[in-house]
């Protein structure tokens, strides 16, 4: 009971304050790739600290630009909770792949709303690339939740995690799932939302301060939630169900370990490509989709 | 300007730091404001003036583009102003090809930040020569008599006749030479040569 | 003043001749030196009133206003010399000397690719009364003049007949009507006010404005790009700039003596400085007749490579960096830092060399630098080869700079578009070997090649470049190779008073021209610059139009634009077929009222 409780509070204190060290790894392994010295593993968090003590400045009365930060934020610490910390969810309940679907999608959701709640051109071409970025990655991730969900019977996601039955169409999803939630994280070269050359931040180029800081604290989160959860995609099916603190705990470090080994690759992949342009990434995502549907249809067949 | 040649072998013997770093595949960055670079000796830094060996003739201000270099007469105190003022400077050293005296001195300094403007100015002050004969000041500072006193060439001029004009006014001069004429020849001269200025 | 073999033949000159008939021989040696001339002058005796030779290779005309757009035209449209382009005009208050205006364009004649012996500049110089400044626009039927007839007519108040867009385009808005800064009645310390105002046209229909600038990412410098977008497709494009305008010229010409301008030219440009300053003191040089010594020839040249070699790795960086490969553009800069550190040992600074004066240069190349110059183009070539390796295997890199950004042959040669853009679209020019430039530079004495591309696009920009760095490290191997010893530089006395002549060089972005008219005291009377891109944005519109806003700072970033040293005179617009201006106010209340791109 008290390890549960423990391991949970561990996996809350992983997903608060882990993301923006991430980003710093990112950027130290980025910077080390351009022969770069780069900035200390805290900088991120150095940044937000920052941008937390600055005021906003408002360009709009609307309520959304207020609250579409903290609600990007609540959604991808939600997102966050209903991941498994060692073997055990924070917030465990009945269906919740539906549910983490749905709330990661929020974050991007919110972005674009509060994008859209000013009147500036970069901001709405950038919301507009966001919800396009969206429109057309989400229905990959729901087929590929699909297979999941089929292969292993259940619409839960620790279940779905622990009952995997390894066939043809499960790696196939695995593939996809990488890609799309590659693209959903909006890594280089997927990040044409907030293309800073192109459309100034896109949907952020009117925030600032404290609101800026929380959206990228969100974003981060995010990241680092959709990370977790292919890590544990990873994980679980091979080490199976756990009990036991000290099980647990190994699985936990593992999970840790795997994050931290992912990112670095993360950061090559976006330190050496290119920035697509958005009619590029609607058109390979269509055609994922397309492949995507065949290998659920694969999984149907039982293959 | 002695050790010309050594000079040389100074430039030749000079090498960047950071060169080495460039071939690796370590970080070529440097964590730059945290710690000093030195620039090779043939930078163009700002220049500095040497009080000591100006003689306030002016050249560089004539020369300077930026009008970094300014240069005021100030008759009432006798003092003869040359400032210098680094924020203008766009370095491009033509002062110090065209200082006689070699008073304007290069440097390597490039970082001339500051939080007051008054760090940026040099600023050298020259007294004037003074004609005892009409009470006012000349143009030109006593340095730059010495200076002209040092190249003339000692053959040509009769350094004693020249050493009590110099330090004259155009006015005084010519009154000087008139009365000296009047001694000599007896010549008569109009008297408003002889009439001391303040005196209409 | 010693005179070389080339310059031998420059000795006869054929002063002013009578309207009409001029029969004296002079005239006729003048004009059998080029091809082409005699044909003109055929063409336009009732119009030409004087014709001389400025200086090797430069011929002026003097010719009645009314004939400047057939004048010009003629040239530009000639059917053999097909690459002959207008390359801007000059504007000069001419009443203290001639009691008129006069409105002068520059083209720059190519007889044959390449051969710097049979090319020539020339110059139509046509009067116009003081009361009455007026001239025939050719604007409407050559692109290229649009810009320079709306600036003589901000700056000098002349009135351009015929000009499709007669609207302001150098002053800022609160400028008030009727004061002309470049006439010699106006102080350059005087800076009159109004209220602003401006004229701008509206939006296409169905269009939302996307405002880009005057800050933004993708721009380095002020410059306000309105694209009227239909969701992410460019309909059409508006373009504000002369944001940093800063009197270059008016100081140039009121304060400074001729070897003080030299540094201000200097200025003009952070990245192609020492282009400036080459082609101004060319300028003078030329009108003072002045050979300068073969080492300060080919120290020059050896400097002007050596800038553009890392002018080009530093723009393949920023084209990088446009679309987001940022290790790309800090690669290309790590490349680049060692010709900043070389240049600095060469010449005392990173950018800004201070090199030159006119009549020679201020440093010399130590014997025992050749080894470390050689050694650096050795670490550069490979260094390149590496990068470029990497770049052009990027796919996403290559994915957006092909067939992007499309600029026909046609629409290069009507804007009269210079440098690599130009070589990109098929145009075979380059000012290096096209105009005389051997007396100022050592180009005739090494060999290369000019790359030439005919894609068009933002790839074969990058290509052209890339292959011209290439080009660069080559020359720069001759140069060490075959320098020179001797003097490097003679004195220069007086100057001639009212004499003028061109200076020209080419920058990394194209041809730079410096037109200098001298006048009493050592001082400058007349002195227009035109950098390369001051031809080359008026063409941005026509690349853009079609593509997605995501690639116009990638699009706008291939000619390499430089905005201050095209604003050294104030405020511009592009064109697109109709023109238009923008304050900030307005472009604030834009951005308000049109939301929503979905």
């Amino acid at each position: 009971m008290y390890e549960s409780l423990a391991l949970k509070i561990a996996g809350i204190i992983v997903m608060v304050l882990l993301p923006p060290y991430l980003d710093g790894i990112a950027r130290r392994v980025k910077a080390r790739i351009q022969y770069r010295r780069g900035p200390p593993l805290a900088q991120t968090w150095y940044d937000l600290r920052k941008l937390f003590a600055i005021p906003t400045v408002l360009p709009t009365k609307s309520w959304m630009f207020k609250a579409a930060p903290y609600l990007a934020l609540a959604s991808a610490l939600a997102a966050a909770l209903l991941l498994p910390y060692g073997g055990h969810v924070p917030v465990n309940f009945g269906y919740n792949i539906i549910v983490f679907f749905y709330v990661v999608a929020m974050v991007s959701v919110f972005v674009m709303l509060g994008g859209f709640s000013v009147q500036n051109a970069f901001s709405h071409l950038g919301s507009a690339r966001e919800m396009t970025l969206l429109l057309t990655v989400e229905p990959i991730l729901a087929v590929v939740y699909g297979v999941f969900a089929y292969n292993s019977g259940s619409l839960n996601l620790y279940h779905i995690m622990t009952h995997l039955h390894l066939s043809a169409s499960l790696l196939f999803a695995y593939i996809i799932l990488g890609y799309a939630l590659y693209v959903e994280s909006g890594f280089v070269p997927f990040d044409v939302a907030e293309a800073e050359q192109e459309v100034i931040g896109g949907p952020l180029a009117e925030y600032s301060g404290r609101l800026l800081g929380v959206f990228y604290y969100a974003i981060y989160i995010k990241r680092f939630a959709l990370l977790w959860f292919f890590v544990s995609m990873v994980t679980y099916p091979i080490v199976g169900p756990v009990h036991g603190l000290a099980k647990s705990v190994g699985l936990f470090a593992l999970q840790l370990l795997l994050t931290f080994a992912l990112y670095p690759i993360i950061a090559a992949l976006e330190a050496t490509n290119a920035r697509l342009r958005i009619d590029h990434i609607v058109r390979t995502n269509v055609k994922i989709f397309f492949i995507g549907l065949g290998i659920l249809a694969m999984a149907f067949m039982g293959w | 300007m002695a050790e010309s040649v050594s000079y040389t072998e100074k430039l030749k013997a000079w090498n960047r730091k950071e060169v080495e770093k460039i071939g690796e595949k370590a970080p070529v960055t440097t964590p730059y404001p945290f710690i000093d670079i030195e620039k090779p000796p043939e930078y163009r830094g700002i220049p500095h003036i040497n009080p000591e060996k100006c003689v306030g003739c002016g050249a560089c201000v004539n020369a300077c583009p930026p009008d970094a270099l300014i240069m005021e007469w100030d008759k009432e105190h006798g003092v003869k102003r040359l400032t210098y003022n680094a924020a203008r400077c766009i370095r491009c050293a033509r002062c110090i090809e065209v200082c006689p005296t070699g008073a304007m001195e290069p440097t390597t300094r490039f970082e001339i930040a500051t939080n007051s403007k008054e760090d940026l100015v040099e600023v050298v002050e020259h007294r004037l020569a003074y004609c005892e004969e009409c009470g006012e000041y000349l143009d030109f500072t006593e340095r730059q008599i010495e200076y002209v006193k040092n190249i003339l060439p000692k053959e040509i001029f009769d350094m004693y006749a020249l050493e009590d004009r110099m330090k004259l006014t155009q006015d005084a001069k010519m009154r000087v030479t008139v009365e000296k004429l009047r001694e000599l020849e007896g010549v008569e001269y109009p008297a408003y040569l002889l009439a001391k200025r303040g005196d209409e | 003043m010693s005179k070389s073999a080339f310059e031998v033949e420059v000795e006869c000159e054929c002063e002013a001749c009578e309207k009409g008939k001029c029969d004296s021989a002079d005239l006729v040696d003048v004009l059998s030196e080029r091809e082409g001339l005699k044909e003109f002058y055929e063409e336009f005796k009732d119009s030409i009133h004087e014709c001389r030779r400025l200086t090797y290779g430069q011929y002026l005309f003097v010719i009645d206003r009314d004939v400047l757009p057939e004048a010009t035209l003629w040239w530009h449209n000639h059917p053999r010399f097909k690459e002959t382009h207008m390359s801007t005009a000059v504007g000069t208050d001419e009443r203290a000397i001639a009691g008129k205006f006069s409105y002068m364009p520059l083209i720059n004649v190519q007889v044959e690719a390449e051969n710097m012996d049979r090319n020539f500049w020339v110059l139509l110089k046509a009067y116009m009364p003081a009361d009455d400044p007026s001239f025939p626009s050719v604007a409407a039927k050559l692109p290229a003049a649009l810009w320079i007839e709306r600036e003589v007519k901000d700056l000098l108040g002349f009135r351009p007949i015929g000009h499709p867009d007669p609207r302001r385009l150098i002053l800022p808005e609160d400028w008030p009507e009727g004061v002309y800064p470049l006439r010699k009645d106006m102080d350059y310390r005087h800076s009159p006010m109004r209220e602003p105002e401006t004229e701008f046209r509206e939006p296409p229909e169905g269009t939302t404005t996307v405002p880009m600038g005057p800050f933004h990412m993708g721009i380095e410098e002020p410059a306000h790009f309105r694209l009227f977008v239909k969701g992410e497709e460019i309909v059409d494009v508006d373009y504000r700039g002369f944001y940093s305008h800063r009197g270059i010229e008016k100081v140039g010409e009121g304060r400074l003596t001729y070897n003080q301008v030299l540094f201000l030219a200097e200025r003009i440009c952070g990245i192609c400085g020492y282009q400036h300053s080459v082609s101004y003191a060319m300028a003078v040089e030329r009108l003072a007749d002045v050979d300068i010594p073969d080492r300060a020839r080919y120290i020059r040249t050896l400097m002007l490579e050596l800038e553009r070699i890392h002018n080009h790795l530093l723009w393949v960086g920023i084209a990088a960096h446009m679309v987001g490969f940022d290790t790309g553009f800090m690669h290309a800069w790590r490349i680049r830092e060692p010709v900043m550190w070389l240049v600095e040992r060469l010449t005392g600074n990173r950018k800004q060399y201070g090199m030159n004066i006119v009549g020679g240069v201020r440093r010399d190349i130590l014997d025992y630098r050749k080894e470390e110059i050689l050694k650096v183009v050795k670490e550069i070539r490979e260094g390149t080869k590496k990068f470029l390796d990497i770049a052009l295997n990027t796919n996403t890199f290559i994915k957006r700079a092909e067939g992007v950004g499309i600029l026909p042959y046609k629409i290069a040669k009507a804007y009269s578009v210079l440098g690599p853009t130009a070589r990109a679209s098929g145009r075979r020019i380059d000012a290096r070997l096209d105009q005389a430039t051997k007396t100022a530079m050592a180009y005739n004495e090494v060999d290369f090649k000019v790359p030439v591309y005919k894609e068009g696009d933002v790839l074969a920009r990058v290509l052209v470049r890339m292959d011209e760095l290439f080009e660069s490290l080559w020359i720069v191997e001759q140069l060490i190779d075959q320098m020179p010893g001797g003097d490097i530089m003679v004195p220069i006395g007086k100057l001639p008073e009212y004499a003028e002549a061109l200076g020209f060089t080419e920058a990394h972005r194209g041809e730079v021209l410096h037109y200098v008219m001298t006048g009493e005291k050592n001082k400058v009377y007349r002195w227009k610059v035109r950098a390369p891109t001051y031809n080359n944005l008026p063409a941005i519109p026509d690349m853009l139009r079609g593509y997605n806003v995501a690639d116009a700072p990638l699009i706008i970033a291939s000619i390499d634009p430089c905005y201050s040293c095209t604003e050294r005179v104030q405020f511009v617009d592009v064109r697109t077929g109709r023109v238009r201006v923008l304050t900030e106010a307005e472009f604030n209340e834009l951005s308000i009222k049109n939301r929503g791109v979905f």
